[in-house]
């Protein structure tokens, strides 16, 4: 009898415990925030030219994909710079653009959302310097 | 002989002029908001917006990707993306307008002008109508302001389960540094 009870309150305490966890996790699971670019692996690396071709070739796929590009600035903006004059990087910090001189060549990663029919250009953002 | 080379000379003047007058921005931002009250709050910011305004005669064109919106919910962005809007299918917004009057030429004090136009989601178009404020500063322009538009015009199903929680009138938020497009 007075193994039954104990079992039973160690019963009730397990699975209290399992329960919270459940819900601990599943609340996380619900309320995380989007992942940086940085904790993502890029699903294309390579020279910018060829993704140009890529990305004419089958927009939808690559759309919030993350790529890595390398390519030579042909323009530094306030927020941004152009590769190869056709794949617009936004950065996420802004900071970075200071090491950045026009003609250089470099290496950055960035989520693509999409193609902009007003400039021509392959839109990326939240980009960051690999190199 | 001289009527033709003012003319010339005019001619060279208003197409330079037409050439120069185009301000744009890459990094626009748009914001919605569609909380209910006492729930938890769905918004979402998006800094890559892309606007051409053509400042002789006010017309402006503005895209933004889906892709773009950053909200700071993973599920929430998710959902947005992959039930809501379709973002695969139709990866952007656009709208084609005019700032009603607006002349870069004839600026003056008062800053709020009509913004009319033709808003594109999801392959639908919807007619907006808005005020905006605008402002011009060192070769900048600035328009900001804001409108709502209704889910329903734009085929945009919400489920029974979220109906509550979903405002129907959502609310965008616009606010666009032009600069001269050389």
């Amino acid at each position: 009898m007075n193994l039954l009870k104990k079992n039973k309150a160690v019963f009730i305490i397990i699975s209290i415990v399992i329960l919270s966890v459940g819900i601990i996790s599943i609340y996380q699971y619900i309320s995380r925030s989007p992942k940086n670019t940085v904790d993502i692996a890029p699903e294309y690396r390579g020279n910018a030219n060829e993704f140009n071709y890529l990305v004419t070739d089958n927009l939808s796929h690559w759309i919030s994909k993350i790529v890595q590009i390398t390519g030579k600035v042909t323009q530094v903006n306030e927020d941004g710079i152009l590769l190869n004059g056709t794949i617009y990087c936004q950065f996420e910090d802004i900071h970075d653009l200071q090491s950045i001189t026009e003609n250089q060549n470099i290496v950055i990663k960035g989520k693509l959302v999409g193609f902009d029919e007003l400039l021509m250009e392959i839109k990326l953002n939240q980009c960051i310097i690999i190199q | 002989m001289k009527t033709t080379k003012i003319l010339i000379i005019f001619c060279v003047l208003l197409s330079l002029q037409l050439h120069a007058q185009k301000y744009f921005t890459r990094s626009g931002i748009t914001q919605f908001e569609a909380s209910e009250k006492a729930f938890e709050p769905i918004e979402a910011i998006n800094t890559s917006t892309t606007v051409i305004l053509d400042a002789n005669n006010g017309n402006i064109v503005s895209q933004v990707f889906m892709a773009g919106f950053q909200f700071n919910n993973a599920l929430m962005q998710e959902h947005f993306n992959e039930n809501y809007m379709d973002s695969y299918q139709y990866p952007k917004a656009t709208f084609k307008g005019n700032l009603d009057n607006f002349s870069l030429i004839s600026f003056n004090a008062n800053n709020s002008y009509d913004l009319n136009g033709l808003l594109t989601i999801k392959g639908l178009e919807k007619n907006i109508q808005t005020t905006v404020d605008v402002k011009v500063e060192n070769d900048q322009i600035f328009i900001s302001g804001s409108f709502f538009v209704s889910a329903k015009d734009f085929n945009i199903k919400i489920p029974s389960i979220v109906r509550d929680k979903i405002a129907n009138q959502i609310q965008i938020n616009i606010d666009y540094e032009l600069i001269e497009k050389k």
